[in-house]
């Protein structure tokens, strides 16, 4: 459990995604916000979607910011806490065919391949958000060493379960599709399927292990 | 078979999807909500065949199937209006409920004009609810016809029909509009005078690689200072620039997230105006207050018994 950090009531920053959707910048305190806005569950509010420290919060048509809404959005978060989310797994095979950038990537960070590969996989992290595709997780906590920009030329196609890294993110392609990261591994972990009873293997908030076979 | 009214595909159009008012609540996973690109239009047309508004029927565009009905069926078209024909010779007509005969076919030819027209069966598309709804979800292939448009040979098996059946007209709002509104959108200031001067002013050709997930534009680019920005949450309507400066309204199926700047956000309520749009139409822009947009709820259509 992390306690929140700020004690004053900030107005936070925010921005309008189309006349439904308010963006509000919420920093580091992005997840904490939204489990504490999800369990208040207001009436006009159809959906929040944690993204890169903002959440957006998504209006029912016809619907604009309440009072109480904006109470909330200016609340300190004093008695909030994270809760700890479900820990995750995740078996992979680096380099080779399975991770093509595995070597410019290591190379870039002035390492040999299997000190990448024992840094990426010494770390716990954290899904911050989904997005790009279903289940696609945007997983902070990547050693700073090991960042490293977008490809310039996207690939046409990568395949499913492909672990990549784009910027200060670690994330896993859950489906066949273009893709602008670079790819350093593979899992065979289905990460979405919509026929499960969870759809989505990850959860905002959950934490994850990459474990290297 | 008996009870069991199937229909029988006989040419599919260039997009047939099995579609209903979309699959909430998933945003927070990377799902987009989907479904009628005009939901309102897709609700009064299941109104107008006695079906509640949330079951499935068809969201085709430019080009429509053939559609074969071996034991009748109820049925009402509302959008765009296609050239249409059946067996009997019947004109087929839009905003009202058609009886088709048993063994007649409904052939959806091509739009007329727009784009994209709405398909109510009476008992609704049977199709398995996935996520709690029956729209085809393309980008995943999930949803719908087996995750797909339809194509030549499925059979489609409708529900049971439930509610009342009344002889009924529906009163399109008709959105006579040239331009579509927009509200500023959270990266408008990160453009330059030049090129929002051109965003408002000029007119945007919508692109052929256009598709549920984003209507690309072409025209003066739109340059702004810095490409990279975090990944912030988007929906449909947001106008995002990638760095080439050619804006993507995003579409019903886009990404719930996107990493280009938003320079403004077509509002729900030109939704039906932005479903009409086809490659090679000119589409332009112009602002509206943000709390006019959130007065302009989607309008349900006006349904009473015909003149």
């Amino acid at each position: 459990m992390r306690s929140a950090a700020t004690q004053e009531p900030v107005f936070p920053k925010w921005h309008w995604v189309t006349e439904r959707g308010l963006q509000v910048e919420t920093g580091e305190q992005t997840l904490i916000r939204y489990e504490w806005l999800l369990a208040r569950a207001l009436p006009e509010v159809e959906a929040i979607i944690p993204a890169d420290e903002s959440l957006l919060i998504v209006l029912k048509p016809g619907t604009s910011v309440s009072a109480s809404l904006r109470a909330l959005l200016a609340a300190p978060l004093t008695d909030a806490s994270l809760n700890v989310g479900r820990l995750h797994e995740i078996t992979v095979r680096y380099g080779g065919e399975a991770g093509p950038d595995l070597e410019a990537l290591a190379e870039r960070a002035g390492l040999r391949s299997p000190e990448w590969i024992a840094q990426h996989a010494a770390v716990e992290y954290r899904v911050e958000f989904l997005g790009f595709q279903p289940g696609f997780p945007y997983l902070s906590g990547l050693p700073e060493p090991l960042w490293a920009p977008r490809r310039d030329q996207p690939r046409v196609r990568v395949p499913a379960g492909s672990l990549a890294i784009g910027g200060r993110y670690t994330g896993i392609y859950p489906g066949e599709g273009p893709g602008g990261w670079q790819i350093v591994g593979h899992t065979d972990a289905v990460l979405f399927d919509p026929a499960r009873g969870s759809p989505s293997l990850f959860s905002p908030g959950d934490r994850l292990r990459f474990v290297a076979t | 078979m008996s009870g069991v009214h199937v229909i029988a595909v006989r040419r599919a159009g260039m997009c047939d999807l099995v579609i209903d008012l979309g699959r909430p609540g998933f945003g927070h996973l990377g799902v987009p909500r989907g479904g009628a690109a005009d939901p309102c239009a897709m609700a009064a047309a299941n109104r107008l065949v006695g079906n509640d508004v949330t079951a499935a029927g068809l969201e085709i565009i430019g080009t429509g199937p053939a559609l074969h009905f071996p034991s009748g069926g109820v049925v009402a078209l509302t959008g765009s209006r296609f050239a249409a024909s059946r067996d009997n010779g019947v004109a087929v007509s839009w905003n009202e409920p058609l009886v088709l005969d048993a063994g007649e076919t409904l052939d959806l030819a091509k739009a007329l004009e727009g784009y994209r027209c709405w398909l109510a069966l009476r008992g609704g598309l049977a199709v398995p609810q996935v996520m709690g709804s029956r729209s085809t979800f393309l980008p995943a292939g999930f949803g719908g016809q087996q995750g797909r448009a339809l194509r030549a040979g499925d059979s489609l098996t409708l529900g049971a029909a439930t509610g009342e059946m009344r002889r009924l007209r529906a009163c399109p709002p008709f959105p006579r509009r040239t331009h579509l509104r927009v509200v500023s959108g959270p990266q408008t200031g990160r453009f330059d005078d030049a090129g929002l001067a051109a965003f408002f002013t000029e007119a945007y050709r919508v692109e052929q690689a256009s598709d549920r997930r984003g209507l690309r534009l072409s025209g003066t680019a739109l340059t702004h200072g810095r490409t990279d920005i975090r990944s912030q949450g988007v929906l449909p309507g947001a106008v995002q620039v990638p760095p080439d400066g050619q804006p993507i309204i995003l579409g019903w199926d886009g990404p719930v997230t996107g990493g280009y700047p938003v320079i403004a956000g077509v509002i729900t309520a030109d939704w039906p105006l932005l479903a009409q749009l086809k490659p090679g139409d000119e589409v332009r822009f112009a602002t509206v207050e943000l709390e006019v947009a959130q007065a302009l709820a989607a309008t349900d259509w006006e349904i009473g018994e015909p003149a």
